[in-house]
């Protein structure tokens, strides 16, 4: 393409976004077509991968095709295998979406739809994708080494054990909170209920199947498996209208809650593989699915958004989750805009899949830009709802009335009008018995995606059918994220605590499984027992709990990323001022890439820290300022220790009281822990600026590859 | 000297069939690629393709033994994967 028409053609889809992002922001009075959000999230990531990656791939990483990637060095047909960077793109974005891009901006949808859809715009393009895909590319060079692993390494001993630590945290209190998404998207609903229990049989016989049928054949199960789901939320609509049936599986939150933490325990700690492995199958199958159709469908429908773009819960009063729009709507939505948790997966299985150093860019920044689209749909899914609506469902018991009357009149009172009779009809149509204090984000994502469908497809008489297919997909990949994430814990705890016995860390050995899975279990489980017995909704403490943990691992991560920029920054330096540092490049006898050579540009390459740095400095600000309001706020629904100490006025069950204070002990330590990274990371980067500690980057050593440009391509 | 066009129809109209023809086997080629790499991807985001592997590292056919085998072998490595929020 000519020079002229590119410029012309960038200048454009500039222009375009811009546009689109000032009518989100500018727009007062109306409603909004839901398109401009895609618009603007469409521009704003196509100008971000163009300009802003491949700056970061230039001038920062000097991403090497010539360089030979762990793929292709260990290659061994298990771990290691240089994969098509589609096939890469694919496998990494199915490990990095979960149900996080969906539930936190339809929980942060309170503040209105611009806070959220501004942060995941931003944050995505400058912060998410930017961590994601550094990440990827420094354990690509290290031969696939682990975040903590890479903190050990670079940073030093103590940055590698509180990175450990950090993880491991997140697990537990990730799987808590999600775990408790499920327990109200389930509770006192048969036909969810009844269609979830119906998933357990389903993988046995899809695990039949790809064991004695078709040995193998995967997608072939996952398809027929999918089919079956589909049989079973018609079949929980029969039993949601028969009365026996429905007796049965209408169930209370604690009963849910006790049977998850039994189904956690048993999948951690049972061989009963026929029954996980193809539900994961069709887990994910569902999962890219219902992503994709609703991607479709937003396009396609090109929805309203009945949310105005700021609502008066931006000071803190929200009864979602309490707290103001800095910093939690920052804290809230974590996948979507930026999450740690995805440097766990791009210095797991993606960097051992790289064929070359050039596809990170694609893999890394460009698969968290689609996740971050994701969160754009979640954002569109709860914001097409009514506001009063969108209320009466997240809204806890405790902060709006038990009686769908005074919850009416409450959430009416604050101008978002809505009637008990109007959400009795709502609820019918989907058909649920209640729809008020449905809190977890859940039920009000699916109430948003039935919307969208049953406006055309089908119409209301179908809108029952949408929503249960959209609860079903939440809650399956849910529990396949609970039971996956309880046996990561528990090899990951039988590793540290081999360290102080040899036989726990056997995988093998029963009673360290037992014992392990046991303690992964009680402490996910106590959260979920927490959040079901929180008059508040638990969601108002877990979820802001989990995102902390959440931006704190991507503040390791950052600090990871920024020591070795800095790194990088002071050994081209060097080799640029006296020739005597050489880069494996050289050494391999290949060309010198054309690095700066006057003076003022080479101090530049120290300056292009700012990329990480940037996002680390907001993070530290939001992470740390939600922390502090979290432990010490005075406001009960927003401190933890006010809470307690309101409970403890009220002579309320110790038990309570207790919650309070252990999260608070988890937030205050995880921040001390954090703290701690934060320092040793300054003083490496620091000495290492000053010229004090010499900049040692610990890559693997320079080979270059062997594949040929039509093996490449 | 003026040419009358109508002399270059013929040629011009094989011309075009040809382009036509080369231009939709591009396509159609196009299209067969991006379904070939779709259908990989899902292969290999379902453990189609790990298994394709194992069976050639093993060197035994595909069954219900040899599937057993290879789940068992992945099972390790599956439970560690992390798989985000």
């Amino acid at each position: 393409m000519p020079k002229i028409l590119r410029i012309v053609l960038w200048v454009a889809v500039s222009l375009l976004g811009a546009l689109a992002l000032a009518t989100i922001a500018l727009h007062r009075g109306e409603q909004i077509n839901a398109l401009w959000l895609v618009v603007a999230a469409v521009c704003t990531y196509t100008v971000g991968y163009r300009f802003y990656s491949g700056f970061i791939a230039a001038k920062i990483l000097v991403l090497d095709p010539l360089r030979a990637t762990p793929a292709e060095r260990l290659e061994n047909g298990r771990d290691f295998i240089p994969t098509n960077k589609w096939v890469v793109f694919g496998h990494h974005f199915a490990a990095i979406a979960g149900p996080g891009p969906l539930v936190g901006p339809v929980l942060a949808a309170q503040f209105g739809y611009l806070p959220g859809t501004l942060w995941i715009i931003a944050g995505g393009v400058l912060g998410g994708c930017v961590q994601d895909f550094v990440i990827l590319l420094f354990s690509i060079r290290r031969d696939g080494k682990s975040l903590t692993e890479m903190a050990k390494s670079e940073i030093g001993p103590l940055a590698g054990l509180i990175a450990y630590a950090a993880v491991i945290s997140i697990i537990v209190i990730l799987l808590g909170a999600t775990a408790l998404i499920v327990v109200n998207a389930l509770k006192s609903s048969p036909w969810g209920t009844f269609t979830i229990a119906m998933t357990m049989p389903i993988a046995v016989l899809m695990g039949f199947y790809l064991r004695r049928i078709r040995p193998g054949k995967v997608l072939e199960s996952s398809l027929l498996g999918f089919v079956l789901v589909i049989a079973a939320i018609f079949g929980g609509q029969w039993v949601s209208q028969q009365p026996s049936w429905a007796a049965i599986f209408t169930l209370t939150a604690p009963t849910l809650a006790i049977l998850i933490i039994g189904y956690g325990f048993a999948a951690s700690a049972l061989p009963i593989w026929l029954l996980l492995a193809p539900r994961d199958y069709l887990s994910t199958f569902v999962k890219l699915g219902t992503i994709s159709l609703l991607a479709a469908g937003i396009v396609a429908f090109r929805p309203s958004l009945h949310m105005p773009p700021l609502t008066r819960f931006i000071d803190g009063t929200g009864p979602v989750f309490a707290g103001t729009m800095f910093p939690f709507a920052f804290i809230t939505i974590a996948c979507g805009a930026i999450s740690g948790f995805h440097s766990l997966i791009s210095s797991g299985t993606t960097p051992k899949l790289i064929r070359r150093e050039t596809e990170a860019r694609f893999v890394g920044y460009g698969g968290m830009l689609a996740e971050s689209m994701v969160g754009i749909m979640a954002m569109i899914s709860a914001c097409v709802l009514q506001p009063g609506i969108y209320f009466a469902i997240n809204s806890p018991a405790g902060v709006v009335g038990q009686a769908p009357e005074t919850a009416a009149a409450t959430i009416s009172a604050w101008g978002f009008p809505v009637t008990a009779a109007q959400m009795a009809t709502f609820a019918h149509a989907v058909g649920e018995q209640t729809l008020f204090n449905r809190t977890g984000g859940a039920p009000a994502f699916a109430v948003g995606m039935a919307q969208i469908f049953s406006s055309t497809l089908g119409g209301q008489a179908v809108m029952a059918l949408w929503y249960h297919f959209a609860i079903m997909f939440e809650a399956l990949f849910i529990l396949t994220i609970i039971d996956a994430g309880t046996r990561v814990g528990r090899f990951m705890l039988q590793d540290a605590l081999s360290h102080i016995w040899k036989p726990l860390g056997r995988t093998s050995w029963y009673p360290s499984i037992l014992f392990t899975s046991a303690l992964i279990v009680a402490a996910w489980g106590s959260f979920l027992w927490q959040g079901v017995k929180d008059p508040l909704g638990g969601i108002n403490s877990l979820w802001p709990l989990f995102g902390i943990c959440n931006q704190l691992l991507a503040i390791v991560a950052l600090c990871v990323s920024t020591t070795i920029i800095v790194k990088m920054a002071r050994v081209k330096m060097a080799t640029v001022n006296t020739g005597r540092v050489k880069t494996p490049r050289v050494s391999a006898g290949l060309p010198e890439p054309n690095h700066a050579s006057a003076s003022p540009a080479r101090m530049q390459s120290l300056g292009y820290v700012f990329v990480t740095l940037i996002p680390l400095c907001w993070l530290v600000s939001v992470t740390f300022t939600a922390s502090w309001h979290k432990v010490l706020d005075p406001n009960p629904r927003i401190g933890f220790l006010a809470h307690a100490n309101q409970l403890v006025k009220a002579a309320a069950n110790p038990r309570l009281i207790f919650n309070d204070r252990l999260d608070a002990a988890v937030t205050a330590l995880l921040v001390v822990m954090v703290t701690m990274i934060l320092i040793e990371s300054a003083l490496v980067c620091g000495r290492i600026i000053a010229g004090s500690t010499p900049a040692v980057i610990r890559e693997s050593p320079y080979v270059a590859t062997r594949l040929t440009l039509e093996e490449q391509a | 000297m003026t040419i009358p066009s109508e002399a270059f129809a013929p040629a011009r109209s094989g011309a075009r069939n040809r382009r036509r023809v080369f231009a939709a086997a591009e396509v159609i080629s196009f299209i067969a690629r991006v379904l070939s790499v779709f259908a990989a991807t899902l292969r290999e985001i379902f453990d189609e393709s790990a298994y394709q592997r194992f069976l050639k590292r093993s060197g035994i056919p595909s069954s219900s033994v040899a599937y057993a085998m290879f789940q068992r072998e992945n099972n390790q490595a599956q439970a560690r994967r992390p798989r985000c929020c």
